[in-house]
């Protein structure tokens, strides 16, 4: 007793850094912190270095002296163009990409908001009928590549006349030609996006709605308050957080999509950016800093409402049976528009994919006014040697290309691989993170995880391209896996974050006291309970990164991975080809989140979002 | 089994001290229980007593072997300390059966010269030069069969646990924690979550199992009553500081100071202001507004000596070094005297002259010859004992007697104070001066 106790600070410093590290988690984090913040922050770094760098060749080599190898031309030529044909180029090249870039966010984000916002309060608070196909269907949109709606379009607007090329339906079976902002630029774009990330927006505020205590608006309701006011006074605040991070991710994602614009026809900063990426690649970079920089916004924003949108959580309480608003007659009438819409959403896709790999020409659809047996051909599949005619451009039919099936096999690889490292490290992140709650670090850790989602993809992919180069991996699995495991840890660290906070502290502790390592604390009690959320967690990256066209359509060569492939064959006309290739996507994804719904009772729909 | 020693460990965030300078040592097959209201530390020390929270400074020692010093650098993680620990949730794991519950500890044990009796006993030769060696699958259902039936739960082996009862759950919990062997058991308010019926059955049973076993208990518990039928030795916790630590009987009967004194008993003890108007042996007191009393002390009582030891005694403790200031500062307990009508302004700094008696409310006796004159304010007869509130002017004195008594309200009486265990706290500084016998003048 009478041993006095001295306080030395240093000591109490080494002492305090010793028991941090001799913790497990403590450890992973400090490893995790390092290797994330390499993998996050240098890509970005090489982006910005490559806009000062000169690029032999392009058009900074030719506006320099000899022998510099660092230049500012890219950006003053861009910023504050000195002749009249480089200020026409800049506006060309980087503000009507920009505004177009904003303006489609926008645009994608207001629609998506009401479509999935009212789906969402429809099936959680109303009497729909028809509620739980509306609900599968609803997210089928996001479950399918993000350019199938964009080729429907297309299959069913064009025509000859204003689009020129190949007949749509309407225009082929009806004779109805569409006017060209219909068909083209920023008005499909925007209801395209807006459509494809509705069902986000029913994923996120429908888990509030489907989660929030009745008794809130029970409580309205006794105190006699009108029906609207109950909405707008009480609901509506409760699900502002759901909101608002909905149009974080969805302005976020629809900045940094490339193949809807790509599909029709708008300049935006992603498709500026591949036409830009030749000639000047300097200036291209430029643009990738940008999207970069609203990433970097919206990162600073959502962490602002972050704090904000924790006052809620304690609003996700035991309530029992919410109550529903009775529609009246309205429930048969809108269950019945929400079925016309999803189906050509959720279901025409597929159907349309599959004549499209019948069909003699694109866009011949003769079979339905001239019978089917005539005016149909299943060579796009069959064809098993080379033949350069039938349209066929010496490629095999699907059944029988090497090609298709090599890049089949690869995706399926590089999703698989992904799907493992991102869900390993982002369930170890929100290990990590939920055991060091109230630790600045484990919340930058948190944050560097977290950032490559609100990165535009195409951002991630230039940065990891030029990155990549550098480092000679280009068209390689290992850069596609690198990459699509940095973008997609946040899926993971979200969805296991959220339910190890709800895992007690204790049941780990009464572990530890009882001298059982880490490694089985994990794999024997830890895992096992969060069981789910973590299969999701694998499952999330998995189905997103097999469908992944603009983070890895500039890591490889285009017949490396089945979407760049499809991408090719697109560009060649061989549209029988991209529709099938797209109808096996949608499939293989579909029948997956099924198959894994059954057997483990995880799905998308808990996962996304991570609420 | 083990003696556990706790010298000078403080644990702090920032300026907030949530354990200050305690030193405390616990028996070897002691049973003692840390008590206090919610916040005061008491958790915080139990916990790092059992490893899984690190002391800022201090040193620990469990069964003569140091587990943490600050200043040697020694900390030895909560898994190699072999104590147990009984969660307040129970934190059973619910991926596992209750037999896998219990057995996966054991699974893990390797140690040297470890065997297991043919009733599930395991014998820990410390000397043995053998390999270290696992436990055998029957050894442990050995193991798991012997400590189940202590706690009564083999019905339930293949059960989950979200397939029990809460009390159940409990004894698992009880039985997991038991399982290995541990020479502490540490328990962390785990009657809290049962109800009061289940409570004071497990209660009986933790104190049958403390004496079967032989282990050092440490238990959490923020209910006196647990504390005072169950331990052995109470510490009192307040603030992250140590208020008192002794039997249950002598906290009850002679408090340190006014909030132990308020804290331990129910109904909770009777506070009286009172001013000292003479001195000669015995006190002199004006009290129950303005009524004349005389205290006589059991033992020969020298304020002024007694004010300057304990003023010595808390100055030192204040100026004690401290690398960065107690955000939570130390102030005297602020006792709640009961009133029939709330007064409120006039807080004077109290002065060496203004005292508090307290008086439990066994003490205050209702009868025709008492020589206070008071009103039944209420009245609550359990059966086995009644609790009466009196009023005596604005005031009220919580009075019990044995057997059901009832009064109609507003009935006169009169009241003596029996007995010469009346205590004399200052009001300056909260602490107890003397015990004595109090009558009225």
């Amino acid at each position: 007793m009478d041993a006095a106790i001295r306080y030395s600070p240093w000591k109490a410093r080494f002492n305090r850094v010793r028991t941090w590290l001799s913790k497990p988690q403590n450890t992973i984090l400090l490893i995790l912190g390092i290797i994330l913040t390499l993998t996050t922050i240098l890509p970005m770094v090489t982006i910005v270095k490559d806009t000062v760098t000169v690029h032999p060749g392009t058009k900074d080599a030719r506006n320099i002296e000899d022998g510099q190898t660092l230049t500012t031309f890219n950006w003053t030529d861009m910023f504050a163009p000195k002749t009249s044909t480089a200020k026409k180029l800049a506006d060309k090249n980087l503000w009507t990409p920009l505004l177009n870039s904003v303006l489609l966010s926008v645009f994608a984000c207001i629609g998506a908001i009401f479509y999935g916002g009212i789906f969402a309060y429809l099936v959680t608070r109303t009497n729909l009928k028809l509620k739980k196909y509306l609900s599968a269907v609803f997210i089928f949109p996001y479950i399918m590549p993000q350019w199938t709606l964009a080729v429907i379009w297309k299959n069913l607007f064009d025509s000859n006349a204003v689009t020129g090329g190949a007949d749509g339906l309407l225009a082929s079976v009806f004779g109805i030609r569409m006017p060209l902002w219909w068909c083209t630029g920023l008005f499909p774009c925007a209801v395209v996006l807006a459509m494809h990330y509705a069902s986000f927006a029913y994923i996120l505020i429908g888990g509030i709605f489907r989660n929030m205590d009745a008794n809130l608006e029970e409580a309205a309701t006794i105190l006699n308050t009108p029906r609207w006011k109950t909405f707008l006074r009480v609901t509506m605040p409760l699900v502002k957080p759901a909101i608002l991070s909905t149009i974080l991710l969805v302005f976020s994602s629809a900045m940094g999509s490339y193949p809807i614009p790509h599909y029709l026809k708008l300049s935006t900063l992603s498709t500026k950016y591949i036409e830009l990426k030749v000639d000047r690649a300097g200036q291209a970079s430029i643009l990738a800093v940008i999207m970069m920089l609203f990433g970097f916004l919206i990162l600073i924003i959502n962490q602002k409402t972050t704090s904000g949108r924790k006052n809620f959580t304690t609003v996700t309480g035991k309530s029992g049976q919410s109550s529903v608003v009775d529609l009246r007659a309205g429930k048969h009438i809108l269950a019945v528009l929400f079925a016309i819409t999803t189906a050509f959403t959720g279901i025409l896709p597929i159907i349309l994919f599959a004549v499209e790999t019948f069909l003699p020409n694109p866009g011949d659809y003769s079979f339905i006014t001239g019978g089917i047996s005539g005016n149909m051909t299943a060579k796009w599949w069959v064809t098993s040697e080379n033949i350069t005619e039938n349209g066929m451009y010496g490629q095999k039919g699907m059944l029988y290309n090497e090609t298709i099936w090599r890049a089949f096999g690869n995706m399926l690889l590089v999703a698989l691989l992904c799907a493992l490292c991102a869900g390993i490290i982002g369930t170890l992140v929100g290990y990590c993170v939920s055991k060091n709650r109230r630790s600045k670090f484990a919340s930058y850790v948190n944050n560097m995880a977290f950032l490559p989602y609100l990165m535009p993809s195409l951002a991630v992919g230039v940065a990891f391209f030029i990155f990549g180069s550098r480092l000679g991996i280009y068209n390689t699995v290992l850069l596609l896996v690198l990459t699509g495991t940095i973008k997609y840890i946040p899926f993971a660290s979200r969805s296991a974050l959220n339910s190890m906070m709800q895992l007690s502290g204790e049941i780990e502790e009464a572990a530890i006291i009882q001298d059982i390592p880490w490694w089985k604390r994990m794999t024997r009690i830890i895992i096992p309970i969060q069981k789910s959320s973590i299969i999701s967690g694998f499952l999330l990256p998995f189905m997103t990164a097999l469908r992944e066209l603009t983070l890895f359509m500039l890591l490889c060569s285009q017949t490396k991975i089945i979407t760049t492939l499809l991408d090719y064959f697109d560009e060649m006309g061989l549209y029988a080809f991209s529709s099938g290739i797209n109808l096996m996507l949608i499939i293989v994804i579909l029948v997956l989140n099924a198959l894994v719904n059954k057997l483990t009772g995880a799905s998308i729909d808990s996962g996304i979002g991570g609420e | 089994m083990a003696r556990i020693e706790l010298t000078h460990v403080t644990k702090r965030w920032g300026g907030f001290y949530a354990v200050d300078d305690l030193n405390l040592v616990i028996e070897d097959n002691a049973f003692v229980t840390l008590l206090g209201p919610s916040g005061c530390g008491k958790t915080t020390t139990l916990r790092m007593i059992a490893g899984l929270e690190t002391p800022t400074t201090g040193r620990i020692t469990i069964d003569g072997v140091t587990v943490f010093d600050s200043d040697a650098g020694i900390n030895v993680p909560a898994n190699k300390r072999r104590v147990g620990f009984l969660f307040q949730n129970y934190a059973l794991w619910p991926n596992m059966t209750v037999y896998q519950n219990i057995a996966f500890g054991l699974g893990n044990i390797k140690e040297a010269g470890i065997s297991v009796s043919e009733d599930g006993e395991i014998i820990r030769n410390e000397k043995s030069t053998e390999a270290p060696r696992k436990l055998t699958k029957a050894e442990i259902g050995r193991i798991v069969e012997r400590v189940s039936k202590i706690v009564k739960i083999q019905p339930f082996m293949d059960r989950y646990p979200s397939e029990l009862s809460g009390g159940q759950q409990q004894r698992v919990a009880i039985a997991r924690t038991l399982a290995p062997g541990p020479r502490v058991l540490f328990m962390d308010e785990p009657l809290s979550n049962l109800d009061a019926k289940l409570r004071l059955e497990m209660r009986s049973e933790l104190q049958r199992l403390h004496l079967s076993t032989g282990s050092t208990f440490v238990y959490v518990t923020h209910d006196q009553m647990e504390a005072m039928t169950l331990a052995t030795r109470i510490c009192l916790i307040a603030n992250g500081v140590l208020q008192q630590y002794d039997e249950p009987l002598t906290v009850y009967d002679r408090p340190n100071n006014t909030f132990v004194a308020d804290f331990v008993g129910n109904p909770a003890v009777n506070f009286i202001e009172a001013r000292e108007t003479a001195q000669d042996g015995s006190v002199t007191l004006t009290m129950l507004e303005g009524q004349k009393f005389r205290f006589t002390p059991n033992e020969p009582l020298n304020t002024a000596a007694w004010f300057d030891e304990a003023d010595r005694e808390i100055n030192e403790f204040a100026s004690k070094q401290r690398p960065v200031p107690k955000a939570n500062e130390d102030k005297p307990f602020n006792y709640q005297i009961a009133r029939v009508n709330d007064v409120s302004g006039e807080t004077a700094e109290p002065g060496r002259e203004d005292w508090v008696i307290g008086i439990r409310p066994e003490f205050v006796m209702i009868t025709p010859e008492g020589s206070v004159e008071g009103e039944i304010f209420s009245a609550m007869p359990t059966g086995m004992e009644t609790t009466v509130r009196i009023r005596v002017g604005n005031l009220l004195l919580t009075s019990v007697m044995f057997g059901g008594v009832t009064y109609p309200i507003g009935q006169k009486i009169r009241l003596n104070f029996t007995g010469n265990n009346v205590m004399l706290f200052s009001r300056q500084n909260g602490r107890l001066a003397a015990r004595g016998t109090l009558e009225k003048l």
